[in-house]
């Protein structure tokens, strides 16, 4: 009878708590500004368009499909895979919630055309990329945490002068 | 050859002449010893023969026909000591009049199953683990789906709609079931997506559920992978009989006021109501029911009719036909996964409005017939009929029907005291007709065989095996079919008796799937990113592999223990990936998986049994070979408590189940959906608790009883993006004419 009474004080102490719960409203991740060059905006060729945050790079084509569909995910993108950022926009303000980390490059991809079937990943054109303060002409990168989001990750964006490309 | 057809005409020829002379009958009421109540559903079973019936509600038994002779004659019921009544001598022309009372045993083993061996087995003489779900552990629980009814059962966790025993089964999308599930022995799963359909059961018919763990296509052939459910429905009543259920139950409110959606409190209620009778040899059984659940969650609603009947007509005390006849209709809403975990309770925007219908049976067909005391034989078929169409806003988007049939014929032939062979032939017909999935036909065959052997009385030798041949076709019949390479699965098993309260198992398994026609053929646009779900008909079959090692033993008189180890390994599970040269989904054969693992299982009781307790606990380590990472979907502790009080009418049951959190996940289909927060779970840890009382005792023919379901309101997710009920408390009320 000691044995039920056990059992049943270890069942009581286990189930004691509530279980999931409306997430913190914290926004964590990094977040900064996307400014857009003056009259850069193509006029057609403008499909999707996102933020991405990469923990691998440098990529390349075979990197880019396994950080974006593979296991784990190491390629991530704002606002989702779904939706995409505005258009003909001066600047952006964002915040992009992510799980701890370091992200080795993050910027702005473009989807120039909607076939994903013909074209592969010759649809996409990274158009700005969030540069290392030290040397402007490597990516920065980002050390997430779970405490405080990081700010001021600024990315500019000339659609006329794209950098050189990951893939 | 033609000696040997004519040796076996003259042997059933014989048999049948037998059968016509010198014999006698047995019959009478089980009850009670305590209580003096009559017992339904009490196995009777004339050792040594293939003859055995059950009690029906009355706890009436009848079993006519038996040669002249000395007999020993069993009752068993699980929760009662098992009793033979030995020596019994049936004289010609005779009708013996024999009463018997069972006592409640503190544990009960000498139960009887059917579908570890295809045929009538005591518990204690399977080599494989079984567990058994009676339909009052069903009523005691006021489960209303099948689903519901297998959540306590050692070593099975459900994840939405997919059943994983020991972790076979992850979630694979809803399509391709990697358990079998049977109704009444015959294979009932859907002929487009190969899932279970778990509302289309009659839940109020079931006489009781058996789960078989580990592979078992040796027996019953594709998709018992990780093992096998059989729902065995209850027999016609030997007399009339009126049966009731109502139940009513609301909702609780969930407590962060952001997940509260509804202005108004949401039911979940049903009632069944069934007539059954016997008039010489004809018995029916008419039974409706109506459940509504309004649910929990935004457009989630489900309204259901069901309609099930049996029809049995005996030929002679050696034959008998049954015809059974279950069709459900059912309108739910369209809720996949929810917008988020602010608002868990609402469906992601582009569900809002869509629901789906659906209309869902099927038919059967059952005749047996004993030659002999020494060889029966049955002839059974089914046909499933499946239909849904989904829409949105009153546009319908996808439509499917299939229509599958399926023949079987069974022997079973004791050739000694000390061997009996079991064997038999099946076939199917699938017709498949879908925007979805295009239109395909179907056919399958399969031989299956299995000796049981016992070299002495100690000692019992099972082997078997089955060979299964599958072709499907891309259009029509004249079409390229899709090539599944045909399939044959042996299985061994061996049970020792070591002493009177100890029994040790083991057993090896072999197990398939052939690809559902919607993992062959699907083509549809997913809506996301252009990407595209394209058919894969070059798919091969998934294959696994079941080993297991097991004892059971008495500690005392109030504690029974049985422990298992087990492995399994699976080859080409069939996982839906993305493949990014051409950004396409496609279901492919890509994982190479092995769980290993252990089970333990302890009943006990105390104070005359006025307390009872179950109590089990598996641990699996699903290891994904392919990457050597841990198999996704799959828990590795499940512990499960059940605690029963009984004080005269009155009843009382806490229910506890603890499933450790999934640790490993899909996230494509997280970020492909996209499913909002879908990454977010926790273990699962619910107590379920009811108490009841019956009325009998004051001259009405019923029980009231209240039950809550989730009683500590804990929020947790079976599947990704999909929060699982709240705290709900229910009213019932049950009883028979």
């Amino acid at each position: 009878m000691r044995f039920l009474v056990f059992i049943i004080l270890c069942v009581v102490f286990i189930a004691c708590d509530a279980g999931l719960a409306p997430p913190s409203p914290v926004e964590l991740g990094f977040g900064g500004t996307v400014y857009f060059a003056p009259g850069s905006w193509p006029a057609d060729s403008l499909i999707s368009l996102w933020i991405f945050a990469s923990q691998v790079y440098p990529l390349d084509s075979s990197k880019v499909y396994a950080g974006l569909f593979g296991n784990p995910v190491t390629i991530f993108l704002y606002p989702s895979i779904t939706s995409s950022l505005p258009f003909y926009v001066d600047s952006l303000e964002y915040s992009f919630p992510l799980r701890p980390g370091i992200y080795k490059y993050i910027g702005v991809i473009q989807q120039k055309d909607s076939d994903l079937q013909g074209l592969g990943i010759r649809v996409f054109k990274v158009v700005g990329f969030y540069q290392d303060p030290a040397d402007p002409s490597l990516p920065g990168f980002v050390e997430a945490n779970d405490s405080v989001q990081v700010k001021g990750i600024n990315i500019n964006v000339d659609f006329n002068n794209p950098p050189p490309q990951p893939f | 050859m033609k000696k040997i057809i004519f040796n076996i005409a003259l042997l059933l020829v014989f048999h049948v002449s037998i059968a016509q002379t010198n014999r006698g009958s047995v019959g009478g009421i089980v009850t009670d010893v305590k209580s003096q109540e009559p017992l339904a559903g009490v196995n009777v079973l004339l050792r040594g023969t293939v003859r055995g019936t059950t009690t029906d509600a009355q706890g009436m038994y009848l079993l006519k026909g038996i040669p002249a002779g000395t007999y020993d004659l069993s009752f068993s019921l699980i929760g009662y000591t098992a009793r033979t009544i030995n020596k019994l001598s049936i004289q010609p022309d005779s009708a013996i009049n024999l009463d018997v009372s069972l006592a409640q045993a503190p544990i009960q083993t000498e139960q009887v199953v059917v579908t570890a061996g295809r045929r009538e087995q005591s518990l204690r003489d399977v080599p494989v683990s079984v567990s058994t779900v009676t339909s009052k552990m069903i009523a005691d629980r006021l489960s209303v789906t099948l689903d519901d009814a297998i959540r306590y059962v050692p070593g099975v966790n459900m994840m939405a709609d997919q059943v994983n025993i020991r972790g076979s089964s992850g979630y694979s999308r809803s399509v391709g079931s990697r358990v079998l599930v049977l109704i009444d022995g015959l294979p009932f799963l859907t002929g487009d997506t190969g899932e279970i359909n778990w509302e289309t059961f009659p839940m109020f018919q079931i006489d009781r559920i058996e789960i078989v763990k580990g592979a078992g296509s040796a027996l019953y052939g594709s998709s018992a992978l990780g093992g096998v459910i059989n729902v065995i429905t209850k027999d016609i009543s030997q007399s009339p009989e009126i049966r009731f259920k109502l139940f009513s139950g609301i909702y609780d409110k969930p407590v962060y006021n952001k997940w509260d959606w509804s202005s108004s409190p949401r039911f979940n209620s049903g009632g069944y109501l069934s007539y059954s009778n016997r008039t010489g040899s004809f018995g029916y059984l008419l039974s409706v029911s109506r459940t509504v659940d309004e649910s929990y969650r935004e457009n989630d609603v489900y309204h259901r009719w069901g309609l099930y009947s049996k029809l049995s007509y005996d030929f002679s005390q050696f034959q008998d036909l049954t015809l059974t006849f279950n069709f459900q209709w059912r309108n739910h809403g369209n809720y996949f996964w929810w917008k988020s975990l602010d608002e868990p309770t609402r469906p992601a925007d582009s569900q809002l409005n869509g629901n789906v219908d659906s209309h869902r049976g099927y038919a059967s067909l059952a005749y047996k017939n004993v030659l002999s005391d020494v060889f029966f034989y049955s002839l059974k078929a089914i046909y499933c009929s499946n239909f849904w169409q989904d829409d949105s806003s009153g546009r319908v988007n996808n439509t499917s029907s299939s229509h599958l049939t399926q023949l079987e014929a069974q022997a079973t032939y004791t050739t000694s005291s000390s061997n009996v062979l079991t064997f038999g032939a099946a076939g199917n017909y699938d017709r498949v007709i879908s925007d979805i999935f295009g239109s395909h036909p179907g056919i399958g065959a399969a031989v299956f065989a299995q000796d049981e052997f016992t070299p002495f009385q100690s000692l019992k030798l099972t082997a078997g095996v089955r060979y299964d041949w599958q072709r499907i076709w891309k259009e029509i019949f004249t079409s390229p079919a899709s090539v599944s390479p045909s399939q044959l699965n042996p299985k061994i098993g061996l049970v020792y008796t070591f002493d009177p309260i100890t029994t040790f198992r083991a057993s090896y398994g072999q197990g398939f799937r052939y690809p559902s026609i919607s993992e062959l053929f699907t083509s549809v646009s997913t809506g996301v990113s252009q990407i595209s779900i394209v058919p894969n008909d070059t798919l091969k079959p998934e294959r696994s592999t079941s080993f297991e090692i097991g004892v059971s033993r008495w500690l005392a008189d109030n504690f029974f223990l049985d422990l298992a180890i087990f492995q399994s390994s699976y080859y080409d599970l069939i996982e839906a990936g993305v493949n990014p040269n051409r950004f396409e989904i496609i279901f492919s054969n890509v994982t190479r998986a092995r769980i290993r693992g252990l089970e333990a299982g302890l009943k006990t009781n105390w104070l005359n049994r006025m307390i009872s307790a179950d109590f089990s606990y598996t641990y699996i380590d699903p290891v994904d070979l392919s990457n050597n990472s841990v198999l996704r979907f799959r828990s590795r502790n499940l512990f499960y408590a059940s605690i029963t009080g009984n004080y005269r009418q009155l009843r009382a049951e806490v229910n506890f189940r603890y499933v450790s959190r999934v640790e490993a996940i899909d996230e494509n289909l997280v970020r492909l959906a996209p499913i909002v927060d879908g990454d977010q779970r926790v273990e699962c840890k619910v107590v379920d608790a009811g108490i009841s009382y019956n009325l009998l005792g004051i001259g009405l023919p019923f029980s009231v009883g209240l039950t809550v379901k989730n009683l500590t309101n804990y929020y947790y997710v079976e599947l990704i993006g999909n929060l699982a009920p709240l705290r709900t408390y229910y009213l019932s009320i049950e009883g028979s004419l």
